[in-house]
C-alpha cells in the first residue's frame, strides 16, 4: 500500500512543474489583461475629461470676452455726453450755485469709506468618494458611457 | 541493423553544417554584441546631438503657439472705465469640411454684407483654410458664432483690441495702443509710461498634440495690471467742454486746462487742444497732435511768473508786504529798457501793488534787488528748468537760462521777472502755484492712484518734493493773489468764494523776434484762498482778445463755477459755518 503511494506520488511529481508553469503564465496573462483594462481605461477617461477640460476653456473664455465686449458697451452708454443727453431729455438740468443747499448734520461725514456687508460663504459641493469594488465598477460605468456620449456628440 | 547503420553515418551537407553552424553563430553574436553596444553609446549622446533628437521627438509630439493674455484696464478714480478691452474677429472657413457651401455662402455673405459668389468661391476652393473677412465687430462674431453650432468648417480667430469707451475724452493723458494685436504696445500718456506693468505678458508655450494629454490653461497672472487714475471724469469733461468753447469764442490756434489738487498732487483734468480720438489714432495724419501740450509744449508764461518773484524775495527776506519803490514806467536793465504793459508810470507802489496792476517794471526791481544767485536759484526751487517727473510719457524740461549760460545776459534776469525770456510747460506753472497754495509745500504731480496687480493693490503715497517758501510766506502771496482778482480781475470773481489768481499775457517768441498781435493769454487760480482745495490753469494760444484778464479769466469762472458743485465746496461763509459746528469739508481722500 504505501510502495503504492510512493509511486503515485512520484508520478504526479512528473507532470506538476508543468502544470506549476501553465498556471503561472495563465495568471501572468490574467494580470497583464487586468492591467491593460485599467490602463486603457485610465487612458481613455483622461481624454474624455481632458476634452471635456477644453471644452469648458474655450466656453470660459468666450464668457470672459463676452463679458469684457458688455463692459465696453457699458462704459460706452454710461459716457457723459449720452447721460447729459439722457438727462436733459428727462427734463434735468445743472444745478446752480443757488440751487444748492447745503445742510450740517451733526456726526455725519460725507468722505467714510463706504462699509459692504461681507458675502457669506457658500458651503462647497463635493464630489462623493466611494472606495469600495461597486463604486469602482459604477465608477469606470460611467466612464466608459461618458465616453460613448462624447464620442456620440462629436459625431453629429 | 540496417538502419542503426545508416543513423551513424552522417552525409556531407550535415557535416558542412556541422563546421559552419558555429561560425555562423559567433558572427551573428558579433553584430548583435555591435549593435546592442551601438544602442548603448545612445544613452551618452554629444549634447548638440541630443537637443536635434529632442528637437525631432517634440516636433511630433507638439506645437509652440504664441499666448497673449489681457491689457489692464484704465479706471478713472471713481471707478469710471477709460480704457478696456474688447475683441475683433477674423472668420475663416475649411473648404473641405463644408458639406453645402452654397447655402453657407449665403448665409456668411449675409452676416458679413459680401458677395455671395466671392464667398462661394472661396468655399469651394483647395485651400485647406481661406480667411474670408478681418477684423468683423464683435456683434458679427457672436453671429457668426452662433452659426457655427449648425455649420462645420467655419473658424472665428478672436483679435484682441483696446478700447476708449469715452472717445476723446482725456486722450492726451491716456494715450493709445498700437501694433500687432500678438504685440500690443502702449504710446504716450499712462499707455505710454505704464506699458510695463499694463501689458499682459506674452509667452510662447508648447501645446501637446496627443489627444491623451490635459490642455494647459493660461495662468491668471499673465493678466496686465490695471491702474487707477486720479483723473476724475466729470471735471476732464467740464474743461474739455470748457477748452472747445473758448477756442470757438476766442479764435485761439490752441490751449491748455489743467486741474489739479494742492494738497496731495493729484492731477484732477488735463485737457489740450487739437486733440484725437485714440480709437482712431491711425487717422490722424499730423503726428505731432498725440504730443500733450500740458506736459511737453513749452511757452513763456508772462505775468504769472510775478507770483513767483514776489514769493522769492518775501521769502528770502529781500522785500517785506510793506516794501515800496517809485514805479516811473519804466527801467533799464541790462542794456535794455523794460516797460509796464500799460506803458504809464504808477508812483510810489508796495509789493502787492505790482501783483495787482501786474507791474513789469516792479517784478524786475524786485529781481534786481534779489540779485541773479538768488533770484535763479529759487526758480530752480520751483521747478522750473527741470521736469516734474509726472508718471507720462513725453515731459519737457522747459528753457531756463542762467548766467553759467553762454546765452544768458543781465536783460534775461529784469525779463525773467515777468515771465519773457523763460520757458515752461503748463504742468510746470500749475505745480509752482500748487506749492503756494499747499503752504509753501510743492507735491509731486501724479496722474496714477492705484496699480492693481490681481488682488494686490498699490496705493502711490503723495509725495512732497520740497518745501519752496514758509507758510508764512505762502499766506502773504495768497493774500496779495486775493487782492489782484478782487481788485483788477471781476471776469475771475466767484461770488461767494474767495478766489485766488493771477493773469499772463506771453507775448510769442519766434526767430525773428516776438510776434506782434498774437500772445498767450493765461489765467493760473486756486480757491478756496483760505483752504485751497483745487489750482485751475487755463491757456489760450494766440486768442483774438489778446489778454489774458479779458479772454482766460472768464473761461476759470466758468470751470470753477462747476467746480465748486462738482467737488462739493460749498461757499466760504457755508463752510466756515460747518467747520465751526465741528463738520469736515476739506478733508483729503487720497
Amino acid at each position: 500500500m504505501s510502495q503504492n503511494w510512493i509511486q503515485h506520488t512520484l508520478r504526479r511529481r512528473r507532470w506538476r512543474p508543468q502544470n506549476q508553469a501553465a498556471a503561472l503564465a495563465t495568471l501572468g496573462v490574467i494580470i497583464a489583461l487586468i492591467i491593460g483594462v485599467l490602463y486603457l481605461s485610465q487612458v481613455s477617461s483622461n481624454a474624455t475629461t481632458g476634452r471635456q477640460l477644453a471644452d469648458l476653456i474655450a466656453e470660459r473664455n468666450e464668457l470672459q470676452s463676452m463679458n469684457e465686449q458688455l463692459r465696453a458697451e457699458i462704459a460706452e452708454l454710461r459716457s457723459v455726453p449720452r447721460l447729459l443727453a439722457r438727462a436733459r431729455e428727462l427734463g434735468f438740468v445743472p444745478a446752480g450755485q443757488d440751487q444748492i443747499e447745503y445742510l450740517v448734520i451733526e456726526g455725519y461725514n460725507p468722505h467714510r469709506d463706504e462699509t459692504v456687508a461681507p458675502l457669506q460663504d457658500e458651503e462647497p459641493q463635493l464630489p462623493v468618494y466611494d472606495e469600495s469594488f461597486g463604486g469602482w465598477l459604477q465608477q469606470q460605468l460611467d466612464n466608459l458611457r461618458a465616453q460613448f456620449e462624447g464620442f456620440s456628440n462629436a459625431g453629429e | 541493423m540496417q538502419r542503426q547503420a545508416a543513423n551513424n553515418t552522417t552525409s556531407p551537407q550535415q557535416e558542412m553544417l556541422r563546421q559552419r553552424l558555429p561560425v555562423v553563430i559567433v558572427v551573428l553574436l558579433i553584430i548583435s554584441t555591435i549593435l546592442i553596444l551601438r544602442l548603448f553609446t545612445f544613452q551618452w549622446l554629444p549634447p548638440e546631438v541630443a537637443r536635434d533628437f529632442q528637437l525631432r521627438r517634440d516636433a511630433n509630439y507638439q506645437r509652440t503657439i504664441r499666448v497673449t493674455s489681457e491689457r489692464g484696464i484704465i479706471y478713472d478714480r471713481n471707478g469710471e472705465p477709460l480704457a478696456v478691452n474688447t475683441f475683433q474677429y477674423g472668420i475663416g472657413a475649411s473648404p473641405n469640411l463644408i458639406s453645402n457651401p452654397r447655402d453657407v455662402a449665403t448665409q456668411l455673405a449675409a452676416l458679413l454684407n459680401r458677395s455671395e459668389l466671392e464667398i462661394y468661391h472661396q468655399l469651394t476652393s483647395e485651400a485647406s483654410w481661406v480667411s474670408i473677412a478681418r477684423p468683423v465687430s464683435a456683434e458679427v462674431g457672436q453671429e457668426v458664432a452662433r452659426l457655427q453650432q449648425t455649420v462645420r468648417g467655419i473658424t472665428r480667430e478672436p483679435i484682441p483690441r483696446r478700447f476708449y469707451p469715452q472717445g476723446t475724452l482725456a486722450a492726451h493723458i491716456l494715450g493709445f495702443v498700437a501694433g500687432d494685436p500678438q504685440d500690443y504696445r502702449g504710446y504716450n500718456g499712462v499707455e505710454g509710461y505704464y506699458q510695463q506693468q499694463l501689458a499682459g505678458r506674452v509667452r510662447n508655450q508648447d501645446v501637446s498634440t496627443i489627444p491623451f494629454d490635459l490642455p494647459q490653461d493660461i495662468p491668471e497672472s499673465d493678466r496686465g495690471s490695471d491702474l487707477v487714475l486720479t483723473l476724475d471724469r466729470d471735471i476732464q469733461f467740464l474743461i474739455e467742454t470748457e477748452l472747445q468753447l473758448a477756442i470757438t469764442q476766442t479764435g485761439a490756434t490752441g490751449g491748455t486746462i489743467i486741474v489739479m489738487d494742492p494738497r496731495n498732487g493729484d492731477i484732477l483734468a488735463m485737457a489740450s487742444y487739437p486733440s484725437f480720438d485714440p480709437n482712431t489714432y491711425f487717422e490722424v495724419t499730423d503726428e505731432t497732435v498725440f504730443r500733450n501740450p500740458a506736459i511737453s509744449e513749452v511757452y513763456e508764461p508772462g505775468s504769472v511768473m510775478k507770483v513767483v518773484t514776489v514769493a522769492s524775495a518775501l521769502e528770502l527776506g529781500v522785500i517785506t508786504p510793506d516794501w515800496t519803490y517809485n514805479d516811473q514806467g519804466f527801467i533799464d536793465i541790462g542794456g535794455i529798457r523794460i516797460e509796464n504793459a500799460e506803458r504809464r508810470a504808477y508812483g510810489v507802489v508796495d509789493t502787492a501793488q505790482v501783483l495787482v496792476n501786474s507791474l513789469n517794471v516792479g517784478a524786475a526791481t524786485i529781481a534786481q534787488e534779489m540779485g541773479w544767485e538768488d533770484f535763479y536759484r529759487m526758480l530752480a526751487r520751483f521747478g522750473f528748468g527741470q521736469p516734474t517727473r509726472v508718471d507720462l510719457q513725453g515731459e519737457e524740461a522747459g528753457i531756463l537760462k542762467t548766467p553759467y549760460d553762454d546765452d544768458w545776459s543781465e536783460s534775461d534776469l529784469g525779463t525773467n521777472s515777468f515771465g519773457q525770456g523763460i520757458s515752461v510747460t503748463p504742468l510746470q506753472m500749475i505745480t509752482a502755484f500748487a506749492a503756494i497754495a499747499n503752504d509753501g509745500l510743492m507735491m509731486q504731480p501724479r496722474v496714477v492712484y492705484q496699480i492693481v496687480d490681481g488682488s494686490d493693490v498699490y496705493t502711490t503715497q503723495p509725495t512732497a518734493l520740497t518745501r519752496v517758501v514758509s507758510k508764512r510766506t505762502a499766506d502773504i502771496v495768497t493774500e496779495m493773489m486775493v487782492r489782484t482778482v478782487n481788485e483788477s480781475l471781476e471776469n475771475a470773481q466767484l461770488p461767494g468764494y474767495a478766489v485766488a489768481g493771477k493773469t499772463g499775457t506771453a507775448e510769442i517768441s519766434s526767430p525773428l523776434g516776438y510776434e506782434r498781435d498774437a500772445s498767450i493769454a493765461s489765467f493760473i487760480g486756486f480757491l478756496p484762498a483760505d483752504a485751497p482745495q483745487v489750482v485751475v490753469l487755463v491757456k489760450l494760444d494766440r486768442p483774438t482778445g489778446y489778454w489774458g484778464s479779458v479772454v482766460a479769466a472768464p473761461v476759470f469762472r466758468r470751470i470753477a463755477e462747476r467746480l465748486v458743485i462738482l467737488m462739493e465746496i460749498p461757499p466760504d461763509d457755508v463752510r466756515l459755518a460747518i467747520q465751526s459746528q465741528g463738520g469736515v469739508v476739506e478733508e483729503v481722500n487720497r
